[in-house]
Protein backbone atom coordinates (compact mmCIF):
# COMPACT_ATOMS: atom_id res chain seq x y z
CA UNK A 1 0.00 0.00 0.00
CA UNK A 2 2.91 2.28 -0.29
CA UNK A 3 2.03 4.75 -2.91
CA UNK A 4 4.61 7.31 -2.31
CA UNK A 5 4.05 9.03 -5.58
CA UNK A 6 0.43 9.56 -4.91
CA UNK A 7 1.23 10.84 -1.53
CA UNK A 8 3.73 13.29 -2.78
CA UNK A 9 1.12 14.60 -5.12
CA UNK A 10 -1.31 14.82 -2.31
CA UNK A 11 1.18 16.69 -0.28
CA UNK A 12 1.99 18.98 -3.10
CA UNK A 13 -1.60 19.95 -3.38
CA UNK A 14 -1.68 20.37 0.33
CA UNK A 15 -5.34 19.77 0.25
CA UNK A 16 -5.12 18.89 3.83
CA UNK A 17 -3.12 21.01 6.04
CA UNK A 18 -1.67 19.84 9.16
CA UNK A 19 -1.36 21.54 12.43
CA UNK A 20 -3.73 21.36 15.19
CA UNK A 21 -5.41 24.48 16.19
CA UNK A 22 -7.83 24.54 18.92
CA UNK A 23 -10.21 27.21 19.92
CA UNK A 24 -10.75 28.50 23.34
CA UNK A 25 -12.13 31.43 25.16
CA UNK A 26 -12.30 33.36 28.34
CA UNK A 27 -15.08 35.11 30.04
CA UNK A 28 -15.74 38.55 28.88
CA UNK A 29 -18.76 40.66 29.43
CA UNK A 30 -19.85 42.95 26.70
CA UNK A 31 -22.87 45.17 27.32
CA UNK A 32 -25.87 43.10 28.12
CA UNK A 33 -28.88 43.24 25.94
CA UNK A 34 -32.44 43.08 26.99
CA UNK A 35 -32.85 39.47 26.14
CA UNK A 36 -33.99 37.01 28.70
CA UNK A 37 -31.03 35.74 30.57
CA UNK A 38 -31.63 32.31 31.86
CA UNK A 39 -29.71 29.21 32.57
CA UNK A 40 -30.76 27.12 29.70
CA UNK A 41 -30.77 23.37 29.97
CA UNK A 42 -28.98 21.63 27.14
CA UNK A 43 -31.76 21.67 24.62
CA UNK A 44 -30.18 20.19 21.57
CA UNK A 45 -33.29 19.91 19.50
CA UNK A 46 -33.91 22.48 16.91
CA UNK A 47 -37.03 24.41 17.65
CA UNK A 48 -39.08 25.31 14.64
CA UNK A 49 -41.08 28.32 15.63
CA UNK A 50 -43.80 30.01 13.68
CA UNK A 51 -43.26 33.40 15.12
CA UNK A 52 -39.56 33.94 15.52
CA UNK A 53 -39.41 34.80 19.18
CA UNK A 54 -36.11 33.33 20.28
CA UNK A 55 -34.53 33.38 23.67
CA UNK A 56 -30.98 32.58 24.65
CA UNK A 57 -32.23 29.12 25.60
CA UNK A 58 -32.63 28.43 21.91
CA UNK A 59 -28.92 28.98 21.40
CA UNK A 60 -27.79 26.17 23.64
CA UNK A 61 -26.40 23.21 21.78
CA UNK A 62 -23.75 21.90 19.39
CA UNK A 63 -22.69 23.85 16.34
CA UNK A 64 -20.86 21.61 13.94
CA UNK A 65 -18.99 22.13 10.73
CA UNK A 66 -15.80 23.08 8.97
CA UNK A 67 -13.12 24.90 10.89
CA UNK A 68 -11.11 26.39 8.06
CA UNK A 69 -7.75 28.06 8.19
CA UNK A 70 -7.94 31.70 7.13
CA UNK A 71 -4.50 32.81 8.29
CA UNK A 72 -1.72 30.30 8.21
CA UNK A 73 1.98 29.91 7.79
CA UNK A 74 2.56 28.06 4.56
CA UNK A 75 6.04 27.05 5.59
CA UNK A 76 4.61 25.02 8.44
CA UNK A 77 2.84 21.74 8.58
CA UNK A 78 -0.67 22.97 9.06
CA UNK A 79 -4.11 21.45 8.78
CA UNK A 80 -6.33 23.46 6.52
CA UNK A 81 -9.59 21.93 7.58
CA UNK A 82 -10.95 20.20 10.68
CA UNK A 83 -14.44 19.41 11.79
CA UNK A 84 -15.28 21.43 14.88
CA UNK A 85 -18.05 21.22 17.40
CA UNK A 86 -18.60 24.50 19.24
CA UNK A 87 -20.93 23.87 22.10
CA UNK A 88 -22.83 26.64 23.84
CA UNK A 89 -23.35 25.08 27.24
CA UNK A 90 -25.07 27.84 29.18
CA UNK A 91 -26.00 31.48 29.03
CA UNK A 92 -26.64 33.36 32.26
CA UNK A 93 -27.54 36.93 31.75
CA UNK A 94 -25.16 37.93 29.04
CA UNK A 95 -22.39 35.66 30.18
CA UNK A 96 -21.64 32.70 28.04
CA UNK A 97 -20.06 29.33 28.83
CA UNK A 98 -19.16 26.68 26.36
CA UNK A 99 -16.52 24.42 24.97
CA UNK A 100 -15.21 23.34 21.64
CA UNK A 101 -14.10 19.94 20.44
CA UNK A 102 -11.80 19.67 17.48
CA UNK A 103 -8.84 17.54 16.45
CA UNK A 104 -8.75 15.64 19.72
CA UNK A 105 -8.83 18.79 21.79
CA UNK A 106 -11.63 19.64 24.16
CA UNK A 107 -11.30 23.23 25.41
CA UNK A 108 -13.67 25.32 27.50
CA UNK A 109 -14.45 28.94 26.78
CA UNK A 110 -16.19 31.73 28.61
CA UNK A 111 -17.39 35.05 27.43
CA UNK A 112 -20.42 37.08 26.65
CA UNK A 113 -23.31 37.09 24.27
CA UNK A 114 -25.86 39.72 23.37
CA UNK A 115 -28.69 40.23 21.00
CA UNK A 116 -28.22 42.48 18.03
CA UNK A 117 -31.34 42.72 15.99
CA UNK A 118 -32.38 39.23 14.98
CA UNK A 119 -29.06 37.59 15.79
CA UNK A 120 -26.78 37.08 18.73
CA UNK A 121 -23.17 38.23 18.89
CA UNK A 122 -20.90 36.19 21.08
CA UNK A 123 -17.34 36.08 22.21
CA UNK A 124 -15.74 33.17 24.00
CA UNK A 125 -12.22 33.10 25.30
CA UNK A 126 -10.26 29.94 25.95
CA UNK A 127 -8.27 29.78 29.22
CA UNK A 128 -4.93 30.40 27.56
CA UNK A 129 -2.99 27.63 29.26
CA UNK A 130 -2.87 25.54 26.10
CA UNK A 131 -0.65 26.65 23.26
CA UNK A 132 -3.55 26.36 20.85
CA UNK A 133 -5.93 28.55 22.86
CA UNK A 134 -7.54 31.61 21.39
CA UNK A 135 -10.74 33.55 21.17
CA UNK A 136 -13.95 32.78 19.29
CA UNK A 137 -16.09 35.57 17.95
CA UNK A 138 -19.30 34.55 16.34
CA UNK A 139 -22.81 35.37 15.31
CA UNK A 140 -25.65 32.95 15.99
CA UNK A 141 -28.80 33.17 13.98
CA UNK A 142 -31.41 31.12 15.85
CA UNK A 143 -33.88 31.28 13.00
CA UNK A 144 -31.39 29.49 10.75
CA UNK A 145 -29.77 27.43 13.52
CA UNK A 146 -26.43 28.68 12.26
CA UNK A 147 -23.26 30.02 13.80
CA UNK A 148 -20.65 31.90 11.80
CA UNK A 149 -17.47 33.48 13.03
CA UNK A 150 -13.73 33.48 13.44
CA UNK A 151 -11.27 32.13 15.90
CA UNK A 152 -8.02 33.95 16.58
CA UNK A 153 -5.16 32.26 18.38
CA UNK A 154 -3.48 34.07 21.25
CA UNK A 155 -0.21 32.95 19.77
CA UNK A 156 0.13 34.33 16.26
CA UNK A 157 3.18 32.15 15.61
CA UNK A 158 1.05 29.03 15.30
CA UNK A 159 0.92 27.29 11.93
CA UNK A 160 -2.69 28.42 11.77
CA UNK A 161 -3.43 31.56 13.75
CA UNK A 162 -6.93 32.27 12.45
CA UNK A 163 -9.79 30.10 11.38
CA UNK A 164 -13.25 30.76 10.09
CA UNK A 165 -16.38 28.70 10.48
CA UNK A 166 -19.95 28.47 9.38
CA UNK A 167 -21.60 25.89 11.57
CA UNK A 168 -24.92 24.18 11.75
CA UNK A 169 -26.74 23.45 14.98
CA UNK A 170 -26.92 19.71 15.41
CA UNK A 171 -27.78 17.26 18.10
CA UNK A 172 -25.68 14.26 18.97
CA UNK A 173 -26.90 10.86 19.98
CA UNK A 174 -24.97 7.59 19.88
CA UNK A 175 -26.49 5.48 17.14
CA UNK A 176 -24.82 2.10 16.55
CA UNK A 177 -26.61 1.71 13.22
CA UNK A 178 -24.86 4.57 11.48
CA UNK A 179 -22.96 3.26 8.47
CA UNK A 180 -20.08 4.68 6.55
CA UNK A 181 -21.12 5.95 3.16
CA UNK A 182 -19.67 5.35 -0.27
CA UNK A 183 -17.88 8.68 0.07
CA UNK A 184 -15.37 7.08 2.39
CA UNK A 185 -14.28 4.91 -0.50
CA UNK A 186 -12.77 8.06 -1.97
CA UNK A 187 -10.76 8.88 1.06
CA UNK A 188 -7.01 8.73 1.13
CA UNK A 189 -5.15 7.92 4.26
CA UNK A 190 -2.28 10.17 4.89
CA UNK A 191 0.35 9.41 7.40
CA UNK A 192 1.99 12.21 9.29
CA UNK A 193 5.35 10.68 9.98
CA UNK A 194 5.77 8.25 7.19
CA UNK A 195 8.56 5.79 7.34
CA UNK A 196 9.40 6.26 3.73
CA UNK A 197 9.07 9.84 2.64
CA UNK A 198 5.32 9.59 2.32
CA UNK A 199 3.10 6.68 2.76
CA UNK A 200 -0.33 6.85 1.35
CA UNK A 201 -3.03 4.34 1.67
CA UNK A 202 -6.37 4.24 0.04
CA UNK A 203 -9.60 3.18 1.54
CA UNK A 204 -11.62 0.68 -0.45
CA UNK A 205 -15.30 -0.13 -0.45
CA UNK A 206 -14.50 -2.97 1.95
CA UNK A 207 -15.05 -0.47 4.75
CA UNK A 208 -18.76 -0.56 3.94
CA UNK A 209 -19.04 -4.32 4.43
CA UNK A 210 -19.28 -4.42 8.19
CA UNK A 211 -20.69 -2.39 11.00
CA UNK A 212 -18.49 -3.27 13.97
CA UNK A 213 -20.88 -1.48 16.35
CA UNK A 214 -23.72 -3.91 15.68
CA UNK A 215 -22.25 -7.19 14.41
CA UNK A 216 -19.64 -9.33 16.06
CA UNK A 217 -16.89 -9.79 13.51
CA UNK A 218 -15.20 -13.08 12.82
CA UNK A 219 -11.64 -13.72 11.82
CA UNK A 220 -12.82 -14.59 8.31
CA UNK A 221 -14.42 -11.16 7.99
CA UNK A 222 -11.22 -9.37 8.79
CA UNK A 223 -8.30 -11.46 7.56
CA UNK A 224 -8.55 -10.45 3.93
CA UNK A 225 -8.91 -6.73 4.49
CA UNK A 226 -6.31 -4.10 3.77
CA UNK A 227 -4.76 -2.49 6.77
CA UNK A 228 -6.16 0.95 5.93
CA UNK A 229 -9.67 -0.46 5.67
CA UNK A 230 -9.35 -2.26 8.99
CA UNK A 231 -8.21 0.96 10.57
CA UNK A 232 -11.20 2.88 9.23
CA UNK A 233 -13.64 0.13 10.25
CA UNK A 234 -12.19 0.06 13.76
CA UNK A 235 -12.23 3.82 14.11
CA UNK A 236 -15.81 4.02 12.89
CA UNK A 237 -16.69 2.59 16.30
CA UNK A 238 -15.07 5.55 18.00
CA UNK A 239 -16.64 7.94 15.52
CA UNK A 240 -20.15 6.73 16.35
CA UNK A 241 -19.48 7.61 19.97
CA UNK A 242 -18.37 11.08 18.95
CA UNK A 243 -14.71 10.57 19.65
CA UNK A 244 -12.60 13.49 18.48
CA UNK A 245 -9.61 12.06 16.64
CA UNK A 246 -6.18 13.34 17.46
CA UNK A 247 -4.84 11.01 14.81
CA UNK A 248 -4.62 13.12 11.71
CA UNK A 249 -5.04 10.23 9.35
CA UNK A 250 -8.40 9.26 10.81
CA UNK A 251 -9.47 12.89 11.03
CA UNK A 252 -9.07 13.27 7.32
CA UNK A 253 -11.45 10.41 6.78
CA UNK A 254 -14.10 11.13 9.38
CA UNK A 255 -14.00 14.93 9.37
CA UNK A 256 -14.29 15.13 5.65
CA UNK A 257 -16.21 12.13 4.45
CA UNK A 258 -18.56 11.10 7.23
CA UNK A 259 -21.53 13.40 7.36
CA UNK A 260 -23.02 12.05 10.59
CA UNK A 261 -19.79 12.28 12.50
CA UNK A 262 -19.76 14.89 15.28
CA UNK A 263 -16.74 15.22 17.56
CA UNK A 264 -18.08 15.51 21.09
CA UNK A 265 -15.49 13.97 23.37
CA UNK A 266 -11.84 13.08 23.66
CA UNK A 267 -12.38 9.95 25.70
CA UNK A 268 -15.20 7.54 25.01
CA UNK A 269 -13.58 4.33 26.24
CA UNK A 270 -16.13 3.70 28.98
CA UNK A 271 -19.00 4.01 26.51
CA UNK A 272 -17.99 1.14 24.27
CA UNK A 273 -20.37 -1.79 24.10
CA UNK A 274 -19.29 -5.38 24.53
CA UNK A 275 -19.53 -6.13 20.83
CA UNK A 276 -17.48 -3.04 20.06
CA UNK A 277 -14.79 -3.97 22.55
CA UNK A 278 -14.44 -7.45 21.08
CA UNK A 279 -14.36 -6.13 17.54
CA UNK A 280 -11.76 -3.52 18.43
CA UNK A 281 -9.51 -6.24 19.86
CA UNK A 282 -9.88 -8.42 16.76
CA UNK A 283 -9.46 -5.56 14.30
CA UNK A 284 -6.48 -4.18 16.15
CA UNK A 285 -4.81 -7.59 16.04
CA UNK A 286 -5.12 -7.84 12.27
CA UNK A 287 -4.26 -4.20 11.80
CA UNK A 288 -1.01 -4.61 13.68
CA UNK A 289 -0.25 -7.83 11.86
CA UNK A 290 -0.79 -6.18 8.50
CA UNK A 291 1.26 -3.18 9.51
CA UNK A 292 4.15 -5.35 10.56
CA UNK A 293 4.02 -8.23 8.09
CA UNK A 294 1.97 -7.42 5.00
CA UNK A 295 4.81 -6.29 2.81
CA UNK A 296 7.80 -8.08 4.31
CA UNK A 297 9.52 -11.37 3.60
CA UNK A 298 7.49 -13.76 5.71
CA UNK A 299 3.95 -15.00 5.95
CA UNK B 1 32.10 -51.35 -5.30
CA UNK B 2 29.95 -48.42 -4.54
CA UNK B 3 29.21 -46.03 -7.26
CA UNK B 4 29.53 -42.37 -7.02
CA UNK B 5 27.70 -40.10 -9.23
CA UNK B 6 29.09 -36.96 -10.68
CA UNK B 7 26.48 -34.45 -11.51
CA UNK B 8 26.96 -31.58 -13.79
CA UNK B 9 28.20 -28.84 -11.60
CA UNK B 10 28.14 -25.24 -12.49
CA UNK B 11 30.63 -23.38 -10.34
CA UNK B 12 29.56 -20.02 -11.75
CA UNK B 13 25.97 -20.61 -10.88
CA UNK B 14 26.73 -21.77 -7.40
CA UNK B 15 28.96 -18.75 -6.87
CA UNK B 16 25.86 -16.70 -7.45
CA UNK B 17 23.30 -18.93 -5.84
CA UNK B 18 25.10 -19.75 -2.63
CA UNK B 19 25.33 -16.19 -1.30
CA UNK B 20 21.70 -15.67 -2.27
CA UNK B 21 20.76 -18.85 -0.49
CA UNK B 22 22.78 -17.78 2.54
CA UNK B 23 20.92 -14.49 2.60
CA UNK B 24 17.55 -16.19 2.56
CA UNK B 25 18.65 -18.67 5.21
CA UNK B 26 19.60 -15.71 7.35
CA UNK B 27 16.15 -14.20 6.84
CA UNK B 28 14.62 -17.53 7.85
CA UNK B 29 16.75 -17.56 10.98
CA UNK B 30 15.43 -14.12 11.82
CA UNK B 31 11.86 -15.31 11.38
CA UNK B 32 12.55 -18.27 13.67
CA UNK B 33 14.22 -15.94 16.12
CA UNK B 34 10.89 -14.21 16.77
CA UNK B 35 9.74 -17.36 18.54
CA UNK B 36 12.72 -17.46 20.87
CA UNK B 37 11.94 -17.52 23.71
CA UNK B 38 8.77 -19.43 22.98
CA UNK B 39 5.87 -16.99 22.74
CA UNK B 40 2.44 -17.67 21.32
CA UNK B 41 1.44 -14.04 20.87
CA UNK B 42 3.96 -13.00 18.31
CA UNK B 43 4.29 -12.74 14.54
CA UNK B 44 2.29 -15.33 12.59
CA UNK B 45 0.76 -16.72 15.78
CA UNK B 46 -0.93 -13.40 16.50
CA UNK B 47 -3.47 -14.25 13.86
CA UNK B 48 -3.76 -17.92 14.88
CA UNK B 49 -5.09 -17.29 18.35
CA UNK B 50 -8.15 -19.47 17.98
CA UNK B 51 -5.95 -22.50 17.27
CA UNK B 52 -3.17 -21.81 19.70
CA UNK B 53 -5.36 -22.98 22.57
CA UNK B 54 -5.30 -26.46 21.04
CA UNK B 55 -2.36 -28.45 22.39
CA UNK B 56 -1.71 -30.36 19.16
CA UNK B 57 -1.57 -27.17 17.13
CA UNK B 58 0.71 -25.53 19.64
CA UNK B 59 3.08 -28.49 19.68
CA UNK B 60 3.05 -28.87 15.93
CA UNK B 61 3.86 -25.22 15.47
CA UNK B 62 6.64 -25.28 18.03
CA UNK B 63 8.12 -28.42 16.50
CA UNK B 64 7.85 -27.03 12.98
CA UNK B 65 9.46 -23.69 13.76
CA UNK B 66 12.39 -25.09 15.68
CA UNK B 67 13.07 -28.18 13.56
CA UNK B 68 12.57 -26.95 10.02
CA UNK B 69 15.23 -24.28 10.31
CA UNK B 70 17.75 -27.16 10.62
CA UNK B 71 16.78 -28.43 7.20
CA UNK B 72 18.22 -25.43 5.42
CA UNK B 73 21.96 -26.14 5.99
CA UNK B 74 21.55 -29.19 3.77
CA UNK B 75 21.42 -26.80 0.84
CA UNK B 76 25.04 -25.84 1.47
CA UNK B 77 26.41 -29.35 1.63
CA UNK B 78 24.34 -32.00 -0.08
CA UNK B 79 24.55 -30.76 -3.62
CA UNK B 80 28.28 -30.31 -3.71
CA UNK B 81 30.07 -33.03 -5.66
CA UNK B 82 33.38 -32.13 -4.15
CA UNK B 83 32.14 -32.37 -0.60
CA UNK B 84 30.39 -35.65 -1.25
CA UNK B 85 33.42 -37.18 -2.93
CA UNK B 86 35.96 -35.94 -0.47
CA UNK B 87 33.99 -36.37 2.74
CA UNK B 88 31.27 -38.87 2.08
CA UNK B 89 30.60 -39.22 5.80
CA UNK B 90 29.67 -35.54 6.03
CA UNK B 91 27.26 -36.04 3.17
CA UNK B 92 25.76 -39.05 4.88
CA UNK B 93 25.41 -37.43 8.29
CA UNK B 94 23.95 -34.22 6.96
CA UNK B 95 21.63 -36.34 4.86
CA UNK B 96 20.36 -38.18 7.90
CA UNK B 97 19.76 -34.94 9.76
CA UNK B 98 17.81 -33.62 6.79
CA UNK B 99 15.85 -36.85 6.32
CA UNK B 100 14.92 -37.42 9.92
CA UNK B 101 13.81 -33.82 10.40
CA UNK B 102 11.79 -33.69 7.21
CA UNK B 103 10.22 -37.14 7.56
CA UNK B 104 9.57 -37.26 11.29
CA UNK B 105 9.51 -33.68 12.58
CA UNK B 106 9.04 -30.78 10.20
CA UNK B 107 6.95 -32.74 7.68
CA UNK B 108 4.27 -34.16 9.99
CA UNK B 109 4.08 -30.94 12.01
CA UNK B 110 3.74 -29.04 8.76
CA UNK B 111 0.78 -31.23 7.90
CA UNK B 112 -0.94 -30.39 11.19
CA UNK B 113 -0.37 -26.67 10.73
CA UNK B 114 -1.47 -26.92 7.12
CA UNK B 115 -4.71 -28.53 8.24
CA UNK B 116 -5.56 -25.25 9.99
CA UNK B 117 -4.00 -22.97 7.38
CA UNK B 118 -5.29 -19.47 6.72
CA UNK B 119 -7.07 -18.83 3.49
CA UNK B 120 -9.66 -21.61 3.37
CA UNK B 121 -9.67 -25.08 1.80
CA UNK B 122 -7.42 -24.13 -1.11
CA UNK B 123 -4.44 -23.20 0.98
CA UNK B 124 -5.19 -25.97 3.48
CA UNK B 125 -5.02 -28.48 0.65
CA UNK B 126 -1.85 -26.88 -0.71
CA UNK B 127 0.00 -27.08 2.58
CA UNK B 128 -1.20 -30.59 3.49
CA UNK B 129 -0.26 -31.89 0.05
CA UNK B 130 3.11 -30.21 0.36
CA UNK B 131 3.71 -31.97 3.68
CA UNK B 132 2.65 -35.37 2.37
CA UNK B 133 4.82 -35.12 -0.74
CA UNK B 134 7.76 -33.89 1.29
CA UNK B 135 7.57 -36.87 3.61
CA UNK B 136 7.05 -39.23 0.69
CA UNK B 137 9.95 -37.92 -1.39
CA UNK B 138 12.23 -38.01 1.65
CA UNK B 139 11.31 -41.65 2.34
CA UNK B 140 11.85 -42.66 -1.26
CA UNK B 141 15.19 -40.91 -1.41
CA UNK B 142 16.45 -42.72 1.68
CA UNK B 143 15.11 -46.02 0.43
CA UNK B 144 16.88 -45.64 -2.91
CA UNK B 145 20.15 -44.67 -1.22
CA UNK B 146 19.93 -47.76 0.97
CA UNK B 147 19.36 -49.84 -2.15
CA UNK B 148 22.38 -48.25 -3.78
CA UNK B 149 20.27 -46.66 -6.48
CA UNK B 150 22.05 -43.35 -6.24
CA UNK B 151 20.66 -41.82 -9.38
CA UNK B 152 17.16 -42.38 -8.12
CA UNK B 153 18.28 -41.20 -4.69
CA UNK B 154 19.49 -38.01 -6.21
CA UNK B 155 16.29 -37.47 -8.16
CA UNK B 156 14.11 -37.88 -5.10
CA UNK B 157 16.35 -35.67 -3.06
CA UNK B 158 16.10 -32.94 -5.65
CA UNK B 159 12.34 -33.18 -5.43
CA UNK B 160 12.39 -33.27 -1.66
CA UNK B 161 14.66 -30.28 -1.39
CA UNK B 162 12.62 -28.38 -3.94
CA UNK B 163 9.72 -28.72 -1.53
CA UNK B 164 11.88 -27.76 1.45
CA UNK B 165 12.85 -24.61 -0.42
CA UNK B 166 9.21 -23.58 -0.48
CA UNK B 167 9.87 -22.10 2.96
CA UNK B 168 11.91 -19.49 1.16
CA UNK B 169 10.13 -19.26 -2.17
CA UNK B 170 6.67 -18.94 -0.62
CA UNK B 171 7.80 -15.93 1.34
CA UNK B 172 9.77 -14.48 -1.55
CA UNK B 173 6.75 -14.75 -3.86
CA UNK B 174 4.61 -13.12 -1.25
CA UNK B 175 7.02 -10.23 -0.97
CA UNK B 176 7.19 -9.82 -4.72
CA UNK B 177 3.47 -10.08 -5.36
CA UNK B 178 2.67 -7.58 -2.62
CA UNK B 179 5.32 -5.18 -3.87
CA UNK B 180 3.91 -5.28 -7.38
CA UNK B 181 0.15 -5.75 -7.09
CA UNK B 182 -0.71 -5.07 -3.47
CA UNK B 183 -3.49 -7.63 -3.32
CA UNK B 184 -5.55 -8.32 -0.24
CA UNK B 185 -3.60 -10.32 2.36
CA UNK B 186 -5.47 -13.61 2.11
CA UNK B 187 -5.58 -13.48 -1.68
CA UNK B 188 -1.79 -13.39 -1.68
CA UNK B 189 -1.72 -16.20 0.80
CA UNK B 190 -3.88 -18.48 -1.32
CA UNK B 191 -1.70 -17.81 -4.34
CA UNK B 192 1.64 -18.43 -2.65
CA UNK B 193 0.37 -21.51 -0.85
CA UNK B 194 0.48 -23.20 -4.28
CA UNK B 195 3.00 -21.10 -6.15
CA UNK B 196 5.51 -21.52 -3.32
CA UNK B 197 6.14 -25.20 -3.98
CA UNK B 198 4.55 -26.27 -7.28
CA UNK B 199 6.92 -24.11 -9.27
CA UNK B 200 9.89 -25.45 -7.32
CA UNK B 201 8.85 -28.98 -8.10
CA UNK B 202 8.50 -28.17 -11.79
CA UNK B 203 11.98 -26.67 -11.81
CA UNK B 204 13.35 -29.80 -10.10
CA UNK B 205 11.68 -31.99 -12.72
CA UNK B 206 13.11 -29.82 -15.45
CA UNK B 207 16.60 -30.15 -14.00
CA UNK B 208 16.22 -33.90 -13.78
CA UNK B 209 14.99 -34.12 -17.35
CA UNK B 210 17.83 -31.98 -18.54
CA UNK B 211 20.48 -34.31 -17.12
CA UNK B 212 18.87 -37.24 -18.76
CA UNK B 213 18.64 -35.57 -22.12
CA UNK B 214 22.12 -34.17 -22.06
CA UNK B 215 23.58 -37.30 -20.63
CA UNK B 216 25.44 -35.24 -18.16
CA UNK B 217 24.79 -37.85 -15.58
CA UNK B 218 27.96 -39.84 -15.32
CA UNK B 219 28.85 -42.59 -13.01
CA UNK B 220 32.35 -42.83 -11.80
CA UNK B 221 34.11 -45.64 -10.07
CA UNK B 222 34.65 -44.87 -6.47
Amino acid sequence: MIRSLFCMLLLAFAVFGCGESVPGSKPETPPADTTSNTVSPPAEEETPVQKPEYTTADLIGYYVGEFKATKYDESKNYVYYNKINISIDSIIGDSLMGHSVVAGNDRPFQGSIRKQGEVYQGEGREPGDDRYDGVFRFTVDPSLSKMTGQWVAYNNKLPVSERGYELEKRSFRYDPNLRLSMDVGWAELYERNPKIMDQGEFVTEDVLKFNPSTELLKKEDVENLYKGDIEVIRNSIYARHGYSFKNRKMRFVFDKYVEWYIPVSTDIRDQLTDVERKNIALLKRYEEHAERYYDVFGR
Amino acid sequence: MSRRIRFSSYPQTSMLLLPLYALFCWLMVQITWQYIPWNTDVAFLRIKQEYISMAHYRWAFLLHVYSSILVLPAGFTQFSDRLRLRWPSVHRQMGWVYAIISIFLAGPSGFVIGWYANGGWSSQLAFCLLAVLWILFGCLAILRAKQGAYEAHKRWMYRSFALALSAITLRAWKYLIVAIWEPRPMDVYQIVAWLGWVLNLLIAEWLILRWKNKNTLKTLPS
